[in-house]
């Protein structure tokens, strides 16, 4: 038996590939997009505010295995096409930008308005001000947040065999049908997840602890 | 005339918070600021350092203007022309508002490397000198959270003079410190003002106005009632 589950372990870890480029390329578009997002809704444009605040309400209560539908099936309606893994990348992309987005704000208005004013009256200009004292505070009390939402993502990677991509579970799912032992080809994936769950979480123990200060 | 404060008139959604302000601080003197909370007293602070924007009056720093009066009509300095003024003017805050992810050395020379482009080690020499001159010497290379309300203010200080600013503003200086503290921070005060730098504290810590000062503004209700010299108001407290 553990022969047989080693073995599905070996079939289904070919589908790390598409299952780690989903994941990096969703971190890739949502990190910078979220930062924007973050901005944005913080401005005091109420347009550019409302427009933010629209997208987050938008991208955040639909299911993320419709908006990848959406973007697959559903853009090419109008004419706008794209691969299954473009269309995967960007419908996840999109979607955790909202969360980015919501937990950078989180981060951003944590910082006390009187450090803002310290440095302005310093003479230090908006974008030292976001690069010296906010961002470096920001990142580490949005850090935890952060971690969470990148092993949601691991798992949320899965949902993009509803584009017929060769993820882990899509592959897991064929080789259990093909040898009827669907219990360890699942049991094989699942470990998997499992194992690039706790090295993200490492990974993020590691960060936390190095940007780690009291306050 | 270092600071000079016409007419200041300030409200806030129709309170009026500033009445006509109109004071003025030389090169090495200690003017302060007293009343009751609510006087106002913060806000003529606020104003004068850039942070709010009163809605008439004149401001000037050094012959610099933070906002000026061309008839009935306030002209308020560009942003540009805001982080000329501030490289005169410093502030101490109440809670200092150091930053706490920077080491005390990095809190000190971070304008200096970023605003004024002083070579690291420069800046770090210069923040080593005014931070032994402050008895910090020893605490570089720590955090803000291990230090003390009084240590803290000390960095505050040095972040705020190592930049050798013209006029410096004190918000509530003792109000975290004991009366030990309060002797060191006198004494600090009047060591800045013989070296020529202007210093407007806002306190209402009586004893430390009567020692630290040479001259008083009362305010009240948003208005400068009374100035006194420091030996008219060292009576006028004994009264």
């Amino acid at each position: 038996m553990l022969e047989a589950l080693l073995g599905y372990i070996v079939e289904v870890s070919r589908g790390l590939g598409v299952t780690l480029s989903v994941f990096f390329m969703t971190l890739i578009i949502s990190i910078p997009l979220g930062i924007v997002v973050a901005i944005c809704r913080l401005s005091k444009n109420k347009i550019i505010c409302n427009i933010a605040k629209f997208y987050i309400w938008v991208l955040r209560g639909t299911p993320l295995m419709l908006q990848i539908a959406l973007v697959f099936f559903g853009l090419p309606s109008i004419g706008i096409t794209f691969d299954r893994l473009p269309a995967a990348y960007m419908a996840c992309g999109l979607n955790y930008a909202a969360y980015f987005g919501e937990i950078f704000r989180s981060g951003i208005q944590s910082i006390e308005r009187g450090q803002r004013e310290a440095a302005s009256i310093l003479g230090l200009k908006t974008m030292q001000f976001y690069r010296f004292i906010l961002l470096p505070q920001a990142i580490k009390r949005t850090l935890p947040a952060i971690g969470n939402e990148v092993i949601i993502l691991i798992k949320d990677t899965s949902l993009v065999y509803v584009v017929a991509v060769n993820d882990i579970l899509r592959v897991a799912k064929s080789a259990g049908g093909r040898d009827a032992n669907t219990l360890l080809a699942y049991v094989a994936a699942g470990m998997l997840y499992l194992a690039m769950t706790y090295v993200i979480t490492k990974l993020f123990e590691v960060i936390e602890k190095k940007v780690q200060y009291e306050e | 005339m270092l600071l000079r404060a016409e007419g200041l008139c300030k409200a806030f959604d129709n309170i009026t918070v500033l009445d006509h302000i109109t004071f003025h601080v030389n090169p090495g003197e200690v003017v302060s600021l007293v009343g009751k909370s609510g006087a106002g007293k913060t806000t003529v602070l606020r104003c004068i350092t850039g942070l709010e924007k009163c809605d008439k009056g004149t401001i000037e720093i050094n012959g610099k203007y933070i906002c000026s009066m061309e008839k009935d009509t306030i002209k308020r300095a560009t942003k540009e022309q805001l982080y000329e003024v501030r490289k005169d003017l410093a502030m101490v805050f109440q809670n200092y508002h150091l930053f706490p992810h920077l080491t005390v050395a990095e809190n000190v020379t971070l304008a200096l490397t970023e605003v004024y482009k002083m070579p690291k080690a420069e800046a770090l020499q210069k923040a080593k000198q005014i931070l032994t001159q402050l008895d910090m010497g020893d605490k570089l290379d720590q955090k803000p959270f291990s230090l003390s309300g009084g240590q803290k203010q000390r960095v505050a200080i040095a972040r705020s003079c190592v930049t050798n600013p013209r006029l410096l503003c004190f918000d509530e200086p003792t109000a975290a410190l004991d009366s030990a503290l309060v002797l060191d921070i006198i004494k600090i005060i009047r060591k800045l003002a013989e070296e020529g730098m202007g210093i407007l504290i806002i306190s209402h810590d009586e004893k430390f106005v009567r020692d630290v000062s040479d001259r008083i503004l009362f305010m009240v209700s948003g208005k400068i009632t009374q100035e006194l010299t420091a030996k008219e108001y060292a009576k006028y407290i004994r009264d």
